[in-house]
């Protein structure tokens, strides 16, 4: 019997592009919000004068708001189109063929900070597909696939580097479980 | 705050200021509206517990990445500069979960005139449970002479 990546025949997407996607401008609104939900009080990232005098010289986003920076392609769905678990679609998993036979959840991330994410900007995300490997957890065989996303703003400069972990475990009612 | 720490004085084995996160239900509700993250198991109790089997409302994962990003930043100062983290997800953090967010110095490295700080990460909840271990590098300021 093969191994269940063999079974999947996933290892030749290794080094393909997952999509280059380029966000709306980001609103001060949404930063604000999202220092809100994190209760980070850095004045930097919600208050325009105290952030004139930082030496950013003006509104700033957390850091980590860079991976939500452009928003999830594909997420802004109508009721009707969602799934009984409220999503389109799904953050990190690559759209390879039959991925939704296994089930998903975040395993790791890393991530490397080059500039700021500043109000206004427009981001634009590039990701690959830069690792699949199986393993043996302790319920059965873990698919680990990793991706590579990098992000830029509109002057080209880059933002951040994120490598995201998901790892997958075969679903009961699919055929390769 | 605290004064800003420069590379010289911080000592490997140190460890630097704690936060403090309230992951209230209010919280996740505020991060996954303005997100756009409409994943049941972060808002539907019902859901999570009885669908999903979960115990109970979980925070996104995500969530843990910006409280590493906070409490690197804080310990980096205005002058200093979050370079990078890493972290795994071991544990859920859930609804009324309160975190302490904490970091030790592991080694000290002068890279290209910059002082860097590597650091192990610890995300802890109320029972002690480490949710989510990471590791961060965060560039302090040298002191002159």
């Amino acid at each position: 019997m093969g191994s269940l990546l063999e079974q999947l025949g996933w290892s030749k997407y290794v080094g393909t592009g997952t999509g280059t996607y380029t966000g709306e401008p980001v609103l001060a609104r949404d930063v604000r919000r999202y220092s809100l939900a994190i209760d980070d009080r850095n004045p930097v990232y919600r208050n325009p004068e105290a952030a004139r005098k930082s030496r950013y010289g003006a509104v700033v986003a957390p850091l980590f708001y860079v991976t939500w920076a452009v928003g999830v392609p594909g997420a802004e769905k109508g009721l009707e189109e969602l799934g009984e678990d409220g999503l389109a679609t799904f953050v990190g998993v690559p759209e390879i063929p039959n991925v939704w036979d296994l089930g998903w959840v975040r395993g790791g991330e890393e991530i490397e900070f080059f500039e700021r994410v500043r109000v206004g900007d427009r981001v634009t995300v590039s990701g690959t597909l830069v690792d699949i490997k199986e393993k043996d957890g302790k319920s059965g065989k873990l698919i680990l696939v990793t991706s590579e996303f990098v992000y830029t703003n509109q002057d080209g400069k880059k933002l951040a580097t994120h490598r995201l972990t998901m790892i997958g475990t075969p679903r009961k009612d699919a055929s390769h479980a | 705050m605290h004064d800003q720490f420069y590379f010289q004085e911080v000592t490997e084995g140190q460890e630097i200021p704690v936060i403090r996160k309230d992951v209230s239900s209010v919280a996740i509700l505020m991060y996954v509206s303005t997100v756009w993250l409409m994943d049941r198991i972060h808002f539907d109790h019902p859901f999570a517990t009885l669908r999903r089997g979960l115990p109970g409302v979980v925070a996104p994962g995500n969530m843990g990445g910006d409280y590493y990003a906070q409490l690197l930043s804080e310990f980096a100062g205005e002058e200093g500069q979050v370079r990078k983290m890493s972290f795994q997800f071991r544990n859920f953090m859930l609804a009324g979960d309160v975190l302490e967010v904490g970091g030790k110095v592991v080694r000290k490295t002068v890279v290209d005139g910059h002082g860097l700080v590597e650091l192990e990460l610890w995300m802890k909840n109320q029972n002690g449970i480490n949710c989510v271990p990471g590791k961060g590098v965060v560039a302090l300021p040298m002191r002159a002479g």
